[in-house]
């Protein structure tokens, strides 16, 4: 069976932009407080969301960025936080992804992904690790 | 007879998609959930045969609420909806007591046929 694309591309611009609002507001929230696991779930599923969504269309470089994200946030999920660095990435990744929407609704296409976008948000930071207490040795003389 | 079906997932783009793949096919979605939460307390009131359930959903998870679903009603039928990188969950909802699940992005004939299979399952 063939779907109409061209409904799903509309709900696509219509749902996405919601959930790229409300990443946007989560990341603030986790401006102010880096550790909100309200704010660090919504960002996680409104990636999660975005993805699932751009692939359904095909559009495979708005599925890669936002899957980085999606990769990113879970990562500060079991860490519990996010540093003001990881916040950064983050905005720079709401960015792109909208960049990359305001290009599907001008041409009906996705435009290729960004590589230092990608890079970026695949890259691990401080933040996104759990920090581990060394061992303690005891030096022998 | 048309089976009636519960889709739930937090995107309405989502909930069209498996609409309009498995109401050609034989089955009625009866009800939509957005929510952990409400595919629970929908559920209570529907009593569907089938549930699609969402893996990622807000206020509960699509993990916990299989567990709530299935601890009120040990009989429901639920597919869980996931996506690539998912396994461990899809893993997790099986042992739980999930009957099937699907892959995003959505192959309608996939769909289809991985529903199909599990009614005739239950129904044998």
């Amino acid at each position: 069976m063939k779907l109409d694309l061209a409904k799903y591309r509309t709900l696509f611009l219509e749902e996405g932009s919601e959930h790229l609002a409300e990443l946007s507001r989560a990341l603030l929230e986790l401006e102010k407080d880096a550790g909100s696991p309200e704010a660090i779930d919504a960002a996680f599923r409104m990636a999660h969301s975005i993805k699932g969504m751009a692939a359904s269309l095909g559009y495979e470089s708005i599925a890669e960025v936002a899957h980085r994200f999606e990769d990113r946030m879970a990562r500060y999920r079991a860490a519990g936080r996010v540093d003001s660095a990881g916040v950064g990435v983050l905005f720079q990744g709401l960015d792109g992804l909208e960049r990359m929407l305001g290009c599907v609704r001008e041409t009906g296409e996705a435009p290729a992904a960004e590589a230092r976008l990608t890079a970026a948000l695949a890259a691990s930071d401080a933040a996104a690790v759990p920090e581990v207490q060394p061992e303690k040795k005891v030096l022998r003389s | 007879m048309s089976r009636r079906v519960l889709v739930a997932d937090d995107a309405a783009f989502m909930r069209q998609m498996i609409r309009e793949i498995i109401e050609p096919e034989g089955f009625e979605v009866v009800g939509e959930a957005t929510d952990g939460l409400e595919v629970v307390e929908t559920y209570q009131k529907l009593h569907p045969d089938l549930v699609m359930l969402d893996i990622v959903m807000p206020k509960c998870s699509g993990i916990d609420a299989l567990k709530r679903i299935l601890a009120a009603d040990r009989s429901a039928c639920i597919v869980m909806c996931s996506a690539l990188g998912q396994e461990s969950l899809v893993q997790e909802a099986l042992q739980a007591g999930a009957r099937g699940f699907i892959v995003k992005p959505f192959k309608p004939d996939a769909v289809v046929a991985t529903l199909r299979k599990v009614v005739e399952k239950r129904d044998a």
